[in-house]
């Protein structure tokens, strides 16, 4: 199948990958560009492993194909950390103890904070509302609101 | 990046002098989690690897007439087509799903895989998987098992001979064994009687008798990362698995028996488990390692979500017929119980364990429990969280609730007052050791969740409910490693796939052998060739086995370093003491030896000491059983049958919690899943055996939404032989929630629903709405 040139910026980087034009967003970014945080848990769109940003808006990428991430700027969870130290939701999450297998937390740390981005006081139900679209079968859910909580009074308190 | 913990920062001790177990520490590879870093099989891509599609039987149970692969093989990018026919040689066992690769004459359920293609484009294989002609003739499928106990009851599959049951031990060691299918061809694959008393008698004396049938849908333990399996094998005779597996010397041994091959040959690698729950023990590894062999080629198989949810190892329906008498001042005086657990087309449900537990909570003199493993043309089953316990549980803490109604008694109480403790005998006759059942109830009581109980029932459609669960636990030796290093650190080796942060909590106990910080200590997982034996993570053992190797280990290391500093600090070894990252005399500590000298004395140019090597190796024998309580607060609408749950709290006695906020973890995500349970999921299957909901939309789990913060309340009661009097933790936490949520609901709106999930059509069927 003949490919296609595709640009898109990924975690503040440009890059030009050739794509069949079924590729998912997901399988471009774990296979050709070798960043495998995201998951793929259901390739249905279900679960929400696979969540990035894609121009601020969060998407399931098992859902995108490649051609329409074209020119467009998609943050994974590898795009998080800066300069060397970690994101306040990553490191609330450790802290937490808001992980278990991991498998979900590449999804559900960038799905949490874009709901901070958005939202950075969110009461416990907006953040349950927020994450609904993340399953996680290790946690019951109950350390990541508190990882989210605890990321926000951080974030806050440092702003 | 460091780990961070409460623990580091406060170097004190506890009113136990604990300085690193009891604490809340934060998980060991927490950093890499959060970064998506931690390699997943999924994630890991090997030279010349080949991906591979599997060619699902499309039929609950059909022969064989011909599989035609001459397209697919044809199609562009096809490297191989693989049958039955292709493989190579290998001990097969048709009796046991394991045991069989691909049939070549009968299809027994629908998602039997029946062929594999290897392309090195994912997207290829699965093309060409729809290329394969493969003809069928249909058979009869039998569906029901309860039907398909009859006499008459066409036959699932051919006699079974040989079943192996190695892996149901893993997960739960009882004193006690099934009768295997035996006489007149039949779908009944094991059954297993326990009887004491005369419960003609206990009925007699009872002051309300309640009979009743409960229901339990099969479920899927949905691991957010499906089966993801990797195999290579090479010329010189040696195998490599990469696989996402809780058990990987159980597969080692698995796989040499199947090849004939030397386990010194094989070498199987636990990558991190995204998720087991108890189904991921054994399963695709056979069949990856024979395409690997087939092809002399690296072979990648990753099961899609459908895939998982059609050809995964689900956990079972089951039937369960229960009649109990109680007396007017609670006493339960007679128990008889005939459980069915549907294995689908292989054996291996776990019936015994739903035995032992529906018989096992409560004292009574007068018991009478059959349980029948029965064939079905399905999925075949396996293990979630404390197999076959929910299903005998729901039974039982419902028909607890109702007598006590009946009775007009505290539902607390009642169950107080029968509680089986400390040499109470279970169904098999075992007596129980040391047990937190009662504390747990204790505890329990005292949560908001309970202690709210009145107010919110003041509420219309609102009610609270209770119900305990437990789980015996597996045994299993279990060794250890733990390596002084040149500086002073230790590396721990253990050979137990972490599936829930027991690395952390080995990391803990050998830090608080040695009274070191716990950056001082690291530890790995090491594969089937460079790590010591360990059981296969089930069963909840890994902490109170692996750990305690890992402790002795490292009361090895603390020896030998005592041994080691006797002339230099002129000392019997009974006079030295660890603290503070040196060996020193007691009283005295100033006269010491760093752990840094050590280091350099046992491992630098012509040095004087030998290496310092801490061994620890075990066997358990002793059962730690773990129970819980938990309490449901739940809203019913009673126009839709929708089921708002507010509040949930689980109290669960853990022996001795090396780490809190792992056992929380444990305690919280088991009980997510008996919600789950209890409320939403079910694997729905038409007449003619389709599984009609293989995705995670119409496979309902629970979301963020569904589920409020769930309160935790930690039990201590110590087991005998644990590290620290640790006991079984994983699986307790997901056996009461189906019995606790009904008993919820029938409190809000006095209405039971005998059978699980309670979707809101079975609840307004229930009230009599539909």
């Amino acid at each position: 199948m003949p490919r296609q040139l595709i640009t898109l910026t990924v975690n503040g980087r440009e890059r030009e990958v050739a794509v069949e034009p079924h590729w998912t967003l997901l399988e471009t970014v774990r296979d050709a560009l070798q960043l495998t945080g995201p998951k793929e848990g259901c390739g249905t769109g279900d679960c929400g492993a696979c969540t990035m940003v894609v121009d601020g808006r969060i998407v399931t990428s098992c859902l995108m194909l490649a051609p329409q991430a074209n020119g467009r700027d998609v943050t994974t969870i590898e795009g998080l950390q800066s300069n060397g130290s970690l994101d306040p939701v990553q490191q609330a999450f450790i802290d937490a103890g808001g992980l278990q297998c991991g498998f979900c937390i590449p999804g559900m740390i960038v799905a949490a904070r874009n709901l901070l981005n958005d939202n950075p006081s969110p009461t416990l139900d907006q953040i349950r509302e927020g994450l609904a679209g993340n399953l996680c079968r290790c946690t019951g859910y109950t350390k990541i609101f508190e990882a989210v909580e605890l990321a926000a009074e951080r974030i806050r308190g440092s702003a | 990046m460091a780990q961070e913990t409460k623990a580091r920062e406060d170097t004190g001790t506890d009113g136990a002098g604990h300085t690193a177990v009891g604490r809340r520490v934060t998980r060991l590879e927490g950093a890499a989690k959060v970064t998506g870093k931690t390699v997943y099989a999924d994630d890991m891509k090997l030279p010349g690897m080949l991906h591979a599609k599997a060619l699902y039987a499309p039929h609950a149970h059909a022969r064989i007439k011909s599989i035609d692969t001459a397209k697919a093989r044809a199609a562009p990018g096809v490297y191989a087509v693989i049958t039955a026919d292709d493989l190579p040689d290998y001990k097969r066992n048709d009796s046991n799903r394991q045991g069989l690769i691909f049939p070549d004459k009968e299809v027994l359920f629908r998602g039997q895989p029946v062929a594999a293609v290897l392309s090195e484009d994912p997207h290829v294989a699965e093309q060409a998987v729809e290329m394969i002609e493969a003809e069928f003739e249909a058979l009869p499928a039998v569906l029901d098992a309860v039907a398909a106990m009859e006499e008459d009851s066409p036959l699932v599959r051919e006699p079974l001979h040989d079943v192996d049951r190695s892996e149901e031990r893993g997960h739960v060691s009882v004193e006690t064994e099934e009768t295997e299918q035996e006489g007149e061809p039949s779908n009944i694959a094991s059954s297993a009687p326990f009887a004491r008393g005369d419960v003609e008698a206990g009925f007699a004396q009872a002051d309300v008798v309640i009979d009743r049938t409960w229901r339990s849908a099969m479920v899927h333990q949905s691991y957010i990362e499906p089966h993801s399996t990797i195999a290579d094998y090479d010329i010189s005779g040696e195998l490599r698995v990469w696989t996402s597996t809780q058990a990987p010397f159980y597969i080692r041994d698995e796989l040499a028996q199947a090849f004939g091959l030397p386990e010194s040959r094989i070498r199987i690698t636990a990558t991190e488990v995204g998720g087991g729950f108890g189904g991921k023990i054994y399963l695709t590894e056979l069949m990856v390692a024979a395409l690997a062999i087939a092809v002399q080629r690296p072979v990648k198989y990753i099961m899609s979500r459908k895939d998982d949810m059609l050809a995964g190892t689900p956990a079972p329906y089951a039937h369960i017929e229960l009649k109990t008498g109680m007396k007017r001042d609670g006493t339960l005086t007679a128990l008889q119980s005939r459980l069915i657990y549907d294995s689908g087309a292989f054996p291996g449900a776990p019936m015994l364990p739903g035995c032992m537990l529906i018989g096992g909570y409560y004292r009574c003199d007068n018991i009478d429990i059959k349980g029948y493993e029965v064939l079905t043309n399905k999925v075949s089953v396996g293990a979630l969280r404390a197999p076959g316990a929910h299903n005998a549980t729901f039974a039982i803490e419902s028909q607890m609730d109702m007598m006590a109604n009946e009775l007009g008694l505290d539902p607390l109480e009642v169950r107080l007052k029968n509680a089986v403790g400390e040499g109470d005998p279970m169904p098999n006759g075992q007596a129980y050791p040391a047990i937190g059942l009662r504390e747990c109830l204790e505890a329990i009581a005292d949560s908001d969740v309970w202690r709210r109980r009145r107010e919110v029932e003041a509420t219309p459609n609102r009610g609270v409910g209770l119900a305990v669960g437990g789980w015996l636990g597996g045994l299993q030796p279990a060794s250890a490693i733990v390596c002084l290093n040149a500086d002073g650190t230790l590396n721990v080796t253990v050979g137990s796939a972490d599936i829930t942060g027991s690395n952390t909590s080995f990391q803990q106990i050998v830090a608080e052998v040695l009274k070191v910080p716990l950056d001082m200590v690291n530890v790995e997982t090491g594969d089937t060739r460079t790590a010591p034996y360990a059981g296969m993570s089930a069963g909840s053992k890994t902490v109170y086995t692996v750990g305690r190797a890992v402790k002795e280990a490292a009361e090895d290391v603390r020896q030998q370093m005592f041994e080691l500093a006797m002339k230099r600090l002129e000392v019997e070894p009974e006079d030295m003491e660890v603290a503070d990252g040196q060996v020193q005399v007691k009283g005295a500590p100033d006269r010491a030896m760093t752990f840094q000298r050590f280091g350099k004395l046992s491992t630098n140019f012509g040095a004087p000491f030998p290496v310092i090597v801490g061994r620890g190796s075990i066997t358990a024998r002793k059962m730690a059983p773990g129970f819980s309580a938990q309490a449901a607060d739940v809203e019913v609408d009673p126009e839709t049958g929708q089921v708002t749950l507010h509040g949930y709290a689980i109290a669960q006695d853990a022996g001795f919690a090396i780490n809190p906020l792992s056992v929380e973890g444990q305690m919280q995500g088991g009980a997510s899943q008996g919600i789950g349970i209890a409320l939403w999921e079910e694997m729905q299957y038409d007449q003619h055996g389709r599984l009609l909901n293989a995705n995670l939309l119409d496979y309902r789990l629970p979301t963020a939404r569904d589920l409020p913060p769930i309160e935790t309340i930690i039990v201590e009661v110590p087991s005998e032989e644990g590290p620290y009097g640790a006991r079984i933790v994983g699986e307790p936490s997901i056996v009461a929630g189906a019995a606790a949520i009904g008993n919820a609901i029938d409190n809000a709106v006095g209405t039971r629903v005998d059978e699980v999930p309670i979707t809101p059509e079975r609840l307004l069927r229930a009230m009599g709405k539909l």
